[in-house]
């Protein structure tokens, strides 16, 4: 053991936690159960400018910059659901509650908070922190539309609130906006009120054997994949009838969502939506797909990485205003090439608000573009 | 060279006001608040922006960038003698109707493009009752919502990119075509920044497609209680119509008055709903928001029979406003949000503060999302009114902070809710906002003493700054 890694032991005592697999066995793993003890935790870990990384379900751990951390700060503890308002369509939970639990809970009186449809153990503060969308984001917008309020404990140490639980609101800045995708690179996202929907009356899995120009009026999503196209509906019964003669196909009861595309390699290759169709062609044989129409992204499967046919299609996408991002990989990928690419235009302001938050850049540093 | 001198250069003078008799409305937005303006520039290219952003900073002057002036919370208002960059030369837009999206100068009014855009099928969904006057730019800088944000969410779900013009002179893109763009969401913070982060000058929003179907129905209610029991009802039955939206009494009376929509006069209240969709599925909405009407003991419901008659019941509530203007002098519209569950005690403590000041409320407002407009028509030349009509207007907002609500739906913080904001937020909150302001304009540039009170920003939090520093 280090002597660094007792010594954090000594002084988190209180928060340790059971080793995570796979992690560096050199990094103190803490667990808090409050909002003040991760205050505690990261406080301490800014005066000493300790790298501290954010873990939750593990599941979106491949995404962006590679961290070497002295803290395995896990949300493991974080796992309440705190105000569930059903009639008013909104849910407040804590960062480490899994997605599944927090639907399931939900449709229990037909409600959805129209998270991953399949997040394995993906947690809601993953999904948030990671700006991580389902397929339904086709007829509700992604993940990030849905943050109502946030409850942040920044890189050094304070607890900041920002939105409202309530659906709609210009109240100061739209701190949930901000938090929504920023990687831990604010700080830890503890606390979220989430909008809801509700779940419809009827559901259908249409499978169509090539992509079509159109699926009708805003169907909840379209999957195409290399063999078939899947479009999902949902409505009433009269509508789904309705719906389904007109798109023909195979028709069957229910949500059937694809698992996703096999391959150690996962990208996310994300073009203006009228480029869709091009950025297929543009697709190793090899690899494996759900492109999304009408979003704009595609995420591939492969099993082994190809520098130059990556090169290529990167070069394309930024070419075009899009992006080529490695969403998990073995790590030697992460060694030939940056996961995002280019960094944006604006990485001076980035890096301007990132230091207002984390001045020390102890959270997750090096995750976002530009190894922020 | 004067600062005026300077601008003129640059713009001509066709494009600077600087005449006191033609500078004096920019002083002021659609609310009662007003302040003094140097000089007006109006811009036509992102590039004029760059340099008179760099003319104003040389000079030390504040830059307060100003839409239609359609905005009631004092947001374009300046504080101290300005220079007003009025964005309304700024009206090219290109529509991607493949990608549903389009690039939209700052100056576009919200129905211009919506219009347009319904030759493709498709709307901006963003729909303020002052859609045919508000730009796109000040809808961004206000997050403007509209009845139809129900279903579809406010203008920050509709704006994918804005190009911005900071402080330091930058042009910056923040967000993108593509879905996530990568890095930190800038873009978010930016919507609903009031003008103080920088000047918006282009956005790229989302365009929605046109529903194939619409059902418009008008319910009337013997209580208000009644008509705000229906909307959670509504809620709570599984569906979320396009629109919800409820006007009391007084108001339906200004608006018949006014456009003569055939809303009835003797209710006590009518909530407008809509639902869209595919046609299979507008009928079964519409027949279940008419079974949750009734069974909270609806009058009559009333069903648009066709586009003419929709459209008349939206000009019916889109006019409210204008329809006050008959009934007084004057008017502080407010905006406020509660969970829509708690709409009915906090509608019937809206009506006690009406009566305990002797004013004249009336109510049209968005009920599904809880956003509230209870509306004051004075005669502000009376003694005192005035007086009443701000002490009633902060008493609204503490009994919806009370319940679990926000300071601004819609409109924004501005001037006029600056001071109320430690209601919502605690010193941290203020301070991280004030820090966030910071690292887009350090020193204040833009449209400053807007949204956060003085003192939010504390340099060392946990040590008492005297009320008031500003440091």
């Amino acid at each position: 053991m280090t002597s660094l890694k007792s010594a954090l032991q000594g002084r988190l005592g209180a928060f340790l936690s059971e080793p995570i697999e796979g992690l560096p066995e050199e990094a103190a793993v803490v667990a808090p159960s409050t909002l003040d003890e991760a205050a505690v935790i990261l406080t301490l870990a800014s005066k000493h400018t300790l790298p501290v990384l954010v873990w939750a379900g593990g599941t979106h751990q491949g995404l962006g910059g590679r961290v070497d951390p002295a803290i395995v700060l896990s949300t493991a503890r974080l796992n309440t659901i705190v105000d569930w308002q059903p009639d008013d369509l909104t849910v407040v939970v804590e960062a480490g509650v899994r997605v599944a639990d927090l639907e399931e809970r939900l449709a229990e009186r037909g409600q959805t908070a129209v998270l991953p449809e399949v997040p394995g153990d993906g947690t809601v503060g993953g999904a948030v922190a990671g700006g991580i969308s389902g397929f339904r984001r086709l007829r509700f917008g992604p993940t990030r539309d849905r943050v109502l309020e946030t409850d942040l404990v920044t890189g050094d140490g304070r607890i900041v609130r920002g939105g409202g639980r309530v659906v709609k609101n210009v109240t100061g800045y739209d701190l949930p906006r901000l938090a929504a995708g920023s990687l831990g690179s604010l700080g830890l996202i503890g606390r979220v009120c989430l909008k809801l929907w509700p779940l419809p009356q009827e559901t259908r899995t249409v499978t169509l054997p090539e992509p079509r120009p159109d699926y009708g009026y805003r169907p909840l999503a379209v999957v195409e994949e290399p063999d078939r196209v899947l479009v999902f509906l949902a409505g009433t019964p009269a509508e789904m009838d309705a719906r389904t003669a007109e798109l023909g196909g195979r028709c069957e009861r229910g949500l059937l969502w694809p698992g996703q595309p096999e391959g150690a390699i996962r990208l996310s290759l994300r073009v203006v939506p009228r480029l869709l169709r091009e950025a297929l062609t543009r697709i190793p044989s090899s690899w494996g797909y759900q492109a999304l129409p009408g979003v704009g992204e595609v995420r591939v499967g492969a099993s082994s990485f190809q520098l130059e046919s990556f090169r290529e299609l990167r070069h394309w996408a930024e070419g075009h205003g899009g992006a080529l991002v490695v969403t998990d990989a073995p790590a030697e990928v992460y060694e030939l090439v940056d996961p995002w690419g280019t960094p944006p235009a604006s990485m001076d302001l980035q890096r301007r608000v990132v230091a207002r938050f984390d001045p020390d850049r102890v959270v997750n540093p090096g995750r976002l573009p530009g190894s922020l | 060279m004067t600062l005026v001198q300077e601008l003129r250069d640059l713009l001509g003078d066709e494009r600077v006001l600087s005449d006191p008799l033609r500078t004096h409305v920019y002083g002021k937005d659609a609310g009662i608040r007003r302040g003094e303006v140097l000089a007006v520039v109006l811009p036509a290219s992102t590039a004029e922006v760059v340099a008179l952003v760099g003319i104003a900073a040389r000079h030390g002057i504040p830059v307060v960038p100003r839409g239609a002036g359609t905005g009631l919370a004092g947001g374009t208002v300046p504080t101290s003698p300005s220079l007003v960059v009025s964005l309304t030369k700024m009206t090219h837009f290109d529509v991607d109707v493949e990608s549903r999206s389009a690039w939209v100068e700052a100056g576009v009014l919200n129905l211009d493009l919506s219009e347009h855009a319904a030759g493709h099928g498709l709307h901006f969904a963003p729909d303020p009752s002052s859609q045919a006057a508000c730009t796109i730019g000040g809808n961004v800088a206000n997050n403007s919502g509209g009845p139809h944000c129900l279903a579809e969410g406010t203008t920050v779900n509709h704006v994918l990119a804005v190009e911005v013009v900071t402080a330091r002179g930058e042009v910056v893109v923040l967000g993108g075509e593509a879905p996530d763009p990568i890095g930190l969401d800038l873009r978010g913070i930016v919507v609903g920044s009031e003008g103080t982060l920088g000047i918006v000058t282009r956005a790229l929003v989302k365009l929605t497609p046109n529903p194939p179907a619409a059902r418009t129905l008008l319910a009337d209610f013997a209580r208000v209680e009644d008509a705000a029991a229906t909307v959670s009802g509504v809620i709570a039955g599984g569906i979320v119509p396009a629109a919800l939206e409820m006007m009391d009494r007084l108001m339906t009376t200004a608006v018949e008055r006014f456009v003569g929509a055939g809303f009835p006069t003797d209710a006590a209240a009518v909530l407008l709903a809509e639902v869209t969709g595919h046609p299979a599925a507008v009928e079964a909405e519409a027949d279940l928001i008419r079974a949750v009407a009734e069974s909270n003991g609806a009058g009559r419901v009333r069903v648009a029979a066709d586009e003419g008659e929709r459209a008349l019941l939206w000009k019916g509530r889109k006019a409210a406003f204008g329809a006050v203007a008959q009934t007084a002098p004057d008017y502080y519209l407010h905006d406020a949000v509660v969970p829509r569950t708690r709409l009915v005690e906090v509608m019937a403590k809206v009506y006690e503060i009406a009566d305990r000041f002797d004013l004249a409320m009336m109510n049209v407002f968005h009920a599904g999302d809880g956003n509230l407009h209870p509306l004051m028509a004075f005669d502000a030349s009376q003694d005192g009114v005035m007086d009443r009509v701000q002490t009633a207007a902060d008493e609204l907002v503490e009994v919806c902070v009370a319940a679990g609500g926000a300071l601004s739906g819609e409109h924004g913080i501005g001037l006029e809710k600056r001071d109320l904001m430690p209601l919502v937020f605690s010193q941290a909150d203020l301070d991280a906002q004030a820090r966030l302001a910071e690292a887009f304009d350090p020193d204040g540039l833009f449209n400053p003493e807007k949204v956060l009170p003085a003192g939010s920003r504390c340099f060392d939090l946990g040590r008492p700054v005297p009320a008031g520093t500003w440091i």
